[in-house]
Parts: structure tokens; C-alpha cells; sequence
């Protein structure tokens, strides 16, 4: 697999990204493929876990309350204009459950496990860490892109749950102490528009937008090339085609999930 | 040293080269915020041709359009998110027509500004980690201040004043394509009629909330860039440094544009909300 990365010198420039998305359903394919062959990298799972949930906490717990309090209060402004802001619950939890949960997961998957994640892969590349493993007999997939893979989706799904939950406390004491909206009425509303088959929904987003950020780290961190600027150009890469991945699945599963859970 | 002792002390030492690393950062950005003003008048060639190189992007991210394509793609997204939700929760209670109110409303206040602050800190502001953090590593910011250079000045300065005036149409770009997306999305998707679809989106569209959302932006681009700058200016430990500082700056700017936004909006529409419904 490690020739597939250097095919891409010698065709012309406007076939270029064709050959990074074969190169990267390529790397993809085999991912999948060795996650069932034995033996399994254990003690790299461990690690990379983690790894990718000591640094996302902290900026999982700094962005969700800002943003559900920002989404709360734009929501606010209508719903007191009205006069109907004992429903402020409803909008709060259809905002931090659908749309914050999922996409603050993704944001700080993306940005804080996957670039340390191709930033770290890069750095063993330009070492030519990766070819010495092939050279010894140990498959660099098996060895590091499965665990990386796996550990990123698996805290992508444990992330998403603290988001909703410090999202909805947060806004609990917006709307209720800043506010001054009734505490009952606001925890009645929460359920009202928002139920299990929103949060499995969201659970099933979260999934994905794991597995595809480490799946990018990956791809990135081991099609690094030679020179000084390669990682840091990698590690921006990564963040963008993320982001942009993350975002596109996002409206889909947004679109799939309001057909089957109403 | 017993092992609590041991402990203490490192404890200690971390409180010291945290509130060190503070210091600098704030000597930073204080000092590359006030030269901006140089920057403008000593390299106005340097400012032109970093505004030239973030609208374009370099590398991979020029071969999809650059810059500009990526924000507008995300911000298109996220515009399509709104009629996807919006409509199908407004349905739900029999109000659908609305969906051009939220269009108008969210899209404005919320969804653009957020969305466009992401798409900076991933394309103009990593981008120029990556760069400022390639020159440390290949010493070549010594090679300037040995010339006698003003290394922030010419540096981090001029992106600053690039990022900021740069982001002027790329906001533009950002705030039509979310319009767009919700329209389409609306209108074609799920076969609303637009004349209704645009009697409440220009009704509730309000200029100066627009002029606050492009203000939102242009603090946003300006923290961007400087926290960006400065994890690029302080990079150590060879290319694999320069990889791991883009992913820290990525994290700090990303949190920072959530709280400029979260500031500028509490602050403008905190009292009175500047949402009328009867008009």
C-alpha cells in the first residue's frame, strides 16, 4: 500500500486530485478489511482513545456552551417576542440534541484528535518510520490506521453525549437565571419536539463524522512528502477537507434523519 | 525529593510556564495588533500579495477553487441545513410558511457568522500557521530580524490586515450562498411557493442586523489570524512541530471565534433584541 501513495508523481497535474480520491478509497477499503484480521492493536486503541479524548474534552466543553447559548438566545429573542417563552426548553433541546451535538462533535474531532492525529502520522513518514514497519513485516494499516480509526469514531460517539448534556445544562442556566424563564415550564418543553429517535439520529451522525475525520488524518498524515512545510501543509488539509466532509454528511443525514424520525 | 514534593514542584513549574506563555502571548498580540498601522505604510506590496494568496489558497485546497470555494461551500451547506430542519420542525406545527423568517433571522444572526468563522480558522488561519511555522523551523525569521527586519511587523502584521480585509468578500460570498441554499432548498426541494417564501424573507430581513453580522466577521477574521499567527511564530521540534502547532492554533481560533461571536451578539441584541414581529 505504501506504493499506491507515490503513484501520483508521474501523472499530469489536472489528474492529480482523481488519484488522491482513489488513493483515499484505497487506504479506506483496507481499513475496513483489517479491522477483522488478527492481530488486533490492542494497546494502540487504548492509547489513541485516549489520546483523542484528552485533547477534545476540554475544547468539546468550551464550545458547546457557547454555542447552545448563542442558538438559545437567537431563539429566545422570537419566542418572547410572542410571548411563548415557556417554549424556549423545546428549542433549546431540538438545538443542542439535532444540530449542536453532532456538529461541535465533529468541529472538535476534526480539529483537535485529527490534526494531532496527521500531524503525528506525518511526522513518522517524513522519518520514514512507515516504510521501515513495512520493510520489518507489520502492516502500518493494521498497526496504526485501524486503532486511529477506531479510537476516533469511538470518542466521536462518547463526545457527542457530553455536548448534548453540558449544551442542555448550560442552557438550563442561561435561559433560567440570565432570562428569567420558569424553570418547570422550560424542563416540560424539552421533550416536546425532541425524543429518542432524534438522539439516535444524532448518535448515528456523530459515528460517521468520527470515522470519516480519522479516516482524512489517516490518509493525510500517511501521503505526506518530503519538505519542511509538508506537515503543517497535511495538518491544514486535513482540517479543511474534514470540515467540508463533515458539513456535507451533515445535510444528508440531517435530511435522512427528519424522513424516518419526524 | 519525596514524591509529593517531587509532585509540587512540577505543579509549580507548569503554573510558571503557563502564566509565562500567557505573558508572551498577550506581548504578541499586543505588539502585532499595534503595528498594523506600520505594517500598511512599510509593506503595502507584502499586504497586496497576501490578500491575492488566502482568496486563492494554496496547494491542494487552490486545486478545488481556493478559499472562496470552500467557504461558500460550508456556508451553502449549512444554509441548506436550515430549510432541511426549519421546514420539517415548522411543518410539524403547520407553520412551514415561515421558513423564510428563519432564513432571514438565523442565517444572519447565527448560521453564516459561526459557519464562516470555522471556514477561516481552517483555510486562512492554518494556512498561515503552516507557512510562518515552516520559516521558524527553517530559521529564516532569524534570517529577518538579523536584517534588521521587524519579524511580527512584516510576519504576522500584514496577515492580520490581509485577513481582515479579505474576509470582506469572502463574508459576502458566505451570506449569499447560505440565502441561496435555503431558497433553493425551500422552494425547489420541498415545492414551497416563493413568492410566500420571499414575502417573509425580505419582511424580516433587517440591514443593520446584517451590518452587525459582517462586524461579527471582521473580529472573527482578526482573532483568527493573530492566534494563528503566533502558534506559527512560536513553532519548535522540526516539521512534525510545525503539524502539531496548526492543530493547536485550529483549536484555540475555533473556540475563540465562538466567543467573539457569542460577545458581539449579547452585546448588540442583549437589551432589546432589535426583533419586532408586528414590524
Amino acid at each position: 500500500m505504501a506504493q499506491s501513495f507515490s503513484t501520483s508523481g508521474s501523472v499530469p497535474g489536472w489528474a492529480r486530485p482523481a488519484v488522491a480520491v482513489g488513493d483515499f478509497v484505497v487506504l479506506a477499503g483496507e481499513t475496513f478489511a483489517a479491522v477483522f484480521r488478527r492481530p488486533f492493536a490492542w494497546r494502540e486503541l487504548l492509547d489513541q482513545i485516549w489520546f483523542v479524548a484528552r485533547v477534545s474534552i476540554v475544547p468539546t466543553i468550551m464550545l458547546s456552551i457557547p454555542y447552545t447559548v448563542l442558538i438559545v438566545f437567537t431563539l429566545n429573542v422570537v419566542l418572547l417576542d410572542v410571548g411563548a417563552g415557556d417554549l424556549s426548553g423545546a428549542g433549546a433541546a431540538l438545538a443542542s440534541v439535532t444540530q449542536v451535538g453532532p456538529v461541535v462533535t465533529a468541529i472538535v474531532v476534526s480539529g483537535a484528535g485529527a490534526t494531532a492525529m496527521c500531524a503525528d502520522l506525518g511526522a513518522r513518514t517524513i522519518r520514514d518510520e512507515i516504510d521501515a514497519m513495512t520493510v520489518m513485516g507489520v502492516n502500518p494499516i493494521q498497526a496504526l490506521v485501524v486503532p486511529r480509526v477506531i479510537a476516533a469514531t469511538f470518542v466521536a460517539l462518547m463526545l457527542y453525549s457530553v455536548v448534548a448534556v453540558v449544551g442542555l445544562a448550560g442552557s438550563y442556566v442561561f435561559v433560567v437565571f440570565v432570562q428569567h424563564v420558569t424553570p418547570g415550564a422550560f424542563v416540560a418543553g424539552l421533550t416536546l419536539l425532541t425524543g429518542l429517535p432524534q438522539v439516535i439520529v444524532s448518535l448515528g451522525k456523530a459515528l460517521l463524522f468520527g470515522l470519516s475525520a480519522g479516516l482524512i488524518a489517516c490518509y493525510k498524515g500517511l501521503s505526506v512528502g518530503g519538505g519542511p512545510t509538508s506537515v503543517g501543509t497535511a495538518v491544514n488539509e486535513t482540517v479543511v477537507f474534514s470540515f467540508m466532509a463533515l458539513f456535507l454528511i451533515n445535510i444528508l443525514a440531517t435530511a435522512f434523519g427528519v424522513k424516518v424520525a419526524p | 525529593m519525596t514524591t509529593g514534593a517531587r509532585q509540587r514542584g512540577t505543579a509549580l513549574s507548569r503554573l510558571v510556564a503557563g502564566t509565562r506563555r500567557i505573558g508572551e502571548q498577550t506581548v504578541f498580540y499586543g505588539t502585532a495588533l499595534a503595528s498594523t498601522g506600520d505594517a500598511v505604510r512599510r509593506y503595502p506590496a507584502e499586504v497586496l500579495r497576501l490578500i491575492a494568496v488566502m482568496g486563492m489558497g494554496t496547494g491542494a485546497l487552490a486545486v478545488i477553487g481556493g478559499t472562496v470555494v470552500i467557504i461558500g461551500f460550508l456556508t451553502l451547506s449549512t444554509g441548506a441545513l436550515i430549510a432541511v430542519q426549519g421546514y420539517n420542525t415548522l411543518s410539524n406545527v403547520g407553520i412551514e410558511a415561515l421558513t423564510g423568517f428563519l432564513s432571514a433571522f438565523l442565517n444572519v444572526r447565527f448560521i453564516a457568522p459561526s459557519t464562516a468563522g470555522l471556514a477561516l480558522a481552517a483555510t486562512i488561519g492554518a494556512g498561515a500557521t503552516a507557512q510562518i511555522g515552516a520559516m521558524r523551523i527553517n530559521e529564516e525569521i532569524d534570517a529577518l530580524e538579523v536584517m534588521s527586519i521587524r519579524a511580527i511587523t512584516y510576519l504576522a502584521s500584514t496577515r492580520i490586515v490581509a485577513g481582515v480585509l479579505v474576509v470582506i468578500p469572502l463574508y459576502t460570498v458566505a451570506v449569499l450562498a447560505s440565502f441561496l441554499a435555503t431558497r433553493l432548498g425551500t422552494t425547489f426541494v420541498y415545492g414551497q411557493s416563493r413568492g410566500v417564501y420571499d414575502h417573509y424573507f425580505s419582511t424580516f430581513l433587517q440591514p443593520m442586523d446584517l451590518m452587525w453580522s459582517f462586524v461579527a466577521a471582521l473580529g472573527m477574521a482578526a482573532a483568527v489570524m493573530t492566534i494563528h499567527t503566533y502558534y506559527g511564530f512560536t513553532a519548535t521540534g522540526g516539521p512534525a512541530g510545525v503539524g502539531e502547532a496548526v492543530g493547536r492554533a485550529v483549536r484555540t481560533s475555533v473556540t475563540a471565534t465562538v466567543f467573539v461571536l457569542l460577545t458581539i451578539t449579547l452585546a448588540v441584541y442583549g437589551q432589546s433584541g432589535n426583533f419586532h414581529l408586528s414590524g
